[in-house]
Parts: structure tokens; C-alpha cells; sequence
């Protein structure tokens, strides 16, 4: 999808056609629901956030100047909803297990699944621990192969600031996993 | 290359951010250093790891309650944007006026008793000279008697009373008859004086016709597609679009709506018009209708109300 297309949709939203928004929900509707889940950790609170990104972006389609990529605003109204919700709910950090449940996969045995939903919890665990900086940046980068200068635009900060928190965040990952690793091999 | 710098570079090569130098740099180095083979594999290990978490996706119930959300608030963001233009305040609230004392001066004129409820005003002309009668008025069947004045006592002694009388007739004829067809378009196009007589008027008619008791008359259509061309009250223009969007839509009819959404400057009557022709085209798409309702569509300049049924119109009918 090219800018000028994401450009285009969000003309037809500032001019009120519904048409120009749903467009624009299947565009991005998917990756900014996968980036909400991972700042929040709730898939309903995700579902929230996702949908105030949308309804903002129709009230703010018109305070769209291009400066940044279409995107870069998308996931910058997103990161600063993920913000607010989290001030405001003061979440607890601990992942209910059935945000992160899914069906078995064809042929995995029961304990197989188990272990694989434990590995995906301590995941999500270990992302939720880091702090909203650092899980913004490597959240945009790890999952949505984001560039850099692309992160930094949806951030507000600069391309050195990026390279900074998701290396902290990658540290720290490392020690966490680090930790958990004996109990995952022992269990595999 | 120093083993410190080890995790920013790899981090940077996992993103894949790293630059064709820095990745030589990084083999290069990684080559001749174990200990950061080492490293380097644990932040494979961490990348790799994260990859485990899966990916939220879009269900079709998130995706029906959204998109459902979205209209609401499209339309809402529309109603917001709507400002009346203050060009319109006046004469709204002039055509309200005049619809409340119109209605009024109705339920007063059918309530009052018959003699002697009118009363004389400053505009009465003074009873002409070949007008005036000796005989006093037949009062056995108690007409009504409006806009009455009294001349006192001239050098010859004798008073004036002025007045016109008022007498009830019924028109009765079928529906469909010419001559019940004439007396209709007479009441839209001439009979009435002011805006509240003449929705009236056009109400009696869109009651007549839009019921479906008869094919509208030439005449019906030309009184009401003229008063919705010229009528200088937009309320008056607007029960005008109303009743010609009760009747079947004929080419006059569409062309006096086209006119219409193009330049009437009430939004309500444009409303009226859009909704009018998207009915039409649904029956019968036509060409000039479907390009008049996509111009409205996208004129930034158009009233948000107007251009979002335009939208929703030209969807209805799948253009």
C-alpha cells in the first residue's frame, strides 16, 4: 500500500465518507489491533484502544499535515492511547493466561500445547514487564518490522533514542529469558 | 570493533537496520571472538523467542461492532462539522414566524363567531364609492364578515360600514377531475397570501395526491415546481419538495429537483432533493441524477448533512 493511497483514504475521511474509514480499518486495523494487545497485554482492552485509535482518526483526519507517513500518525495516536489506558487503568502487569490461549495446533500433544502456552505467556510476561518506552519501540520493530526512522516519527523522539530502548529492552530480555530457560528446557 | 559494542550492533542487525558495513564488521569480529559467538546466539535466541508470542487477530465480531462504531462516528463527525449558515437562521426562523401565525390566525378565523369577531385595521380600505350599497347585507344565512371599518357621520349624516363577506362553497368532483385538479393548483398558485396559507395550500394537495387518489395534474406539478423554483420562503419551497417527492417522479418533477439540489440555498429543500432523486434513480438510474448526487458527494463546499446523503444515496442505488 503506498502512502499516496493511505493519503487518499484519510482525504475521504476528513470529507465524511464512511466508505474512506472502513477502508482504512482493514488496512490497518489488523496491525494496530497486534501492537494495543502487546502494549496492553488484554485483548479487550486492545479491541478499546483500537477502536478510540479509529474514532479519533476520524475526528482528527483533518490535523493530518503529511509530515509524517500515514502509519507513523496511525501508530503514534495508538501508542499515546496504549499510554493513557495504561495510566488510567494502573494494569497489573500479570498476563491472564486466556489473552494468550489458543487452539491446539493439528497433531500437538496436551503437554506439548502446555508448554508452548507457558512459553508464550512467559513472552508476553517478560514484554509486559518492560517499560512502555522500550516495549513501544521493540514492540514496532520486533513485530511490525518497522525501520527506525519510521519508529522515531511515531514515537515523537529520535532514531538515536530508538536504537537505545530497544537495545535496553533486548538486555533485558536476554536476562529474563535467560532465567527462564532452564525451566523450559527441563520442560520440553 | 569492541566486544562491548557486541548487543547494539546484533540488535541492530536483528531489526535489520544494520548497514552493509556494520554487518561485515559484525562477522568479521564474531569470527575471531567465541565469546561473542556466544552472545550473539543468546540475542538470536531472545529475537527468535519473542517471535513465540502470537499475533492478536481481527475477529469477525471486532470487526463488525468497529465498523458499525465508525459510521456511528462518521456521522456524528458530520452533525458536528454542520453550522447553519447564518444566511439561513433569518429566514427559517421568518418562515417559522410566519407558519405560527399563519396556523394561528387559521384556528382564529375558524373559531371566531361569525359577525363582529373581525376587527378593523390600519390597511382597511375605506369603502369605495361603487361599492357602497343602501341596503344592508342579507344576514339570514350568516355569512362572514372580515376586515370591517366604520366611517363616522359625513356633512350628509350618514355613517359607512366596510366589510367583505365571506361565503363557504364546496367544490365536490372525483379525484381525478379537472375541475378538482384546477381548483388545487389555484390554492398553491394563487390563492394564498401568505407562506402559512400556502403550506397549507400544498399540504391539501400533497394529502390529495400523494395518497394516490389521482395522477397529478400538468397544472398541480407546474404550481408546485414553480414555488419550489421561486418561493422566496424556504419553508414554503421545502412542503413544495415534499409534496413533489410524494408524487411519481415524472421528468419535470426530476428536472425541478435537479434544479433544485444545484442551487436551491436551503439545505433542507437540498436534502429533500437528494432524497427525492436517489428514489427516482433507484427505479430508473439516470445519468445527470447520478452525476448531480456525486458532485454533492464530494463538494467540500456542499453542507455535511447534504453531502453525506448524497454518499448514502449513490450507495443505495450502487453507483
Amino acid at each position: 500500500m503506498s502512502e499516496l493511497e493511505d493519503a487518499s483514504l484519510l482525504d475521504r475521511v476528513r470529507r465524511g465518507e464512511t466508505d474512506g474509514a472502513a477502508e482504512l480499518f482493514e488496512r490497518y486495523a489488523p496491525s494496530l489491533l497486534r501492537f494495543c494487545d502487546r502494549m496492553l497485554s488484554d485483548r479487550a482492552s486492545a479491541e478499546e484502544v483500537t477502536q478510540e485509535v479509529f474514532v479519533k482518526v476520524i475526528s482528527r483526519a483533518h490535523q493530518y499535515d503529511g509530515r509524517a507517513g500515514v502509519a507513523s500518525w496511525l501508530f503514534a495516536i495508538a501508542a499515546n492511547a496504549c499510554r493513557d489506558r495504561r495510566r488510567r487503568e494502573r494494569r497489573a502487569s500479570v498476563v491472564p493466561l486466556e489473552a494468550i490461549a489458543e487452539p491446539r495446533a493439528k497433531g500437538e500433544g496436551i503437554e506439548s500445547t502446555l508448554v508452548h502456552a507457558e512459553r508464550r505467556r512467559a513472552v508476553r510476561q517478560a514484554l509486559a514487564e518492560l517499560s512502555d518506552e522500550q516495549r513501544e519501540a521493540l514492540v514496532l520493530a520486533r513485530y511490525h518490522g518497522m525501520p527506525y526512522a519510521e519508529i522515531a516519527e511515531a514515537l515523537g523522539i529520535s532514531v538515536g533514542a530508538v536504537k537505545t530502548r530497544i537495545f535496553r529492552a533486548v538486555e533485558t530480555l536476554k536476562a529474563r529469558f535467560s532465567e527462564g530457560e532452564r525451566s523450559w528446557t527441563a520442560a520440553t | 570493533m569492541d566486544c562491548r559494542d557486541l548487543t547494539a550492533l546484533a540488535t541492530d542487525r536483528l531489526a535489520g537496520e544494520a548497514g552493509e558495513a556494520a554487518r561485515r564488521e559484525l562477522s568479521s569480529h564474531l569470527a575471531g571472538c567465541e565469546a561473542c559467538r556466544t552472545e550473539m546466539a543468546r540475542l538470536e535466541g531472545v529475537w527468535a523467542t519473542l517471535g513465540e508470542d502470537a499475533d492478536a487477530a481481527v475477529t469477525p465480531d471486532f470487526r463488525r461492532r468497529t465498523l458499525a462504531l465508525l459510521e456511528e462516528e462518521m456521522i456524528r463527525a458530520r452533525v458536528k462539522a454542520f453550522r447553519p449558515r447564518n444566511h439561513f437562521v433569518r429566514p427559517l426562523a421568518q418562515a417559522a414566524a410566519l407558519l405560527v401565525a399563519g396556523s394561528l390566525g387559521w384556528v382564529i378565523a375558524r373559531t371566531a363567531a361569525p359577525a363582529g369577531a373581525a376587527a378593523a385595521g390600519s390597511k382597511t380600505p375605506a369603502p369605495s364609492a361603487s361599492n357602497r350599497a343602501a341596503a344592508p347585507t342579507d344576514l339570514g344565512g350568516n355569512p362572514r364578515l372580515s376586515n370591517v371599518s366604520y366611517e363616522p357621520p359625513g356633512p350628509d349624516g350618514k355613517v359607512a360600514i366596510a366589510f367583505d363577506v365571506t361565503t363557504r362553497q364546496t367544490v365536490s368532483g372525483s379525484a381525478d377531475a379537472p375541475e378538482v385538479a384546477k381548483l388545487l393548483a389555484y390554492l398553491v398558485s394563487h390563492n394564498a397570501e401568505t407562506a402559512g396559507e400556502k403550506s397549507r395550500a400544498i399540504q391539501l394537495v400533497s394529502e390529495h395526491y400523494g395518497a394516490g387518489l389521482a395522477a397529478p395534474s400538468p397544472e398541480i406539478v407546474a404550481a408546485l415546481t414553480t414555488t419550489l423554483k421561486k418561493d422566496a420562503n424556504p419553508g414554503v419551497r421545502k412542503k413544495a419538495a415534499d409534496a413533489l417527492a410524494s408524487l411519481t417522479i415524472t421528468p419535470e418533477i426530476r428536472a425541478a429537483f435537479l434544479d433544485s439540489l444545484r442551487s436551491d440555498k436551503n439545505p433542507a429543500v437540498r436534502l429533500v432533493a437528494v432524497d427525492a432523486l436517489a428514489a427516482a434513480a433507484k427505479q430508473s438510474p439516470d445519468s445527470s441524477t447520478i452525476e448531480s448526487l456525486r458532485e454533492k458527494a464530494v463538494d467540500p463546499q456542499e453542507n455535511g448533512f447534504v453531502r453525506a446523503k448524497a454518499a448514502s444515496a449513490l450507495k443505495a442505488i450502487n453507483f
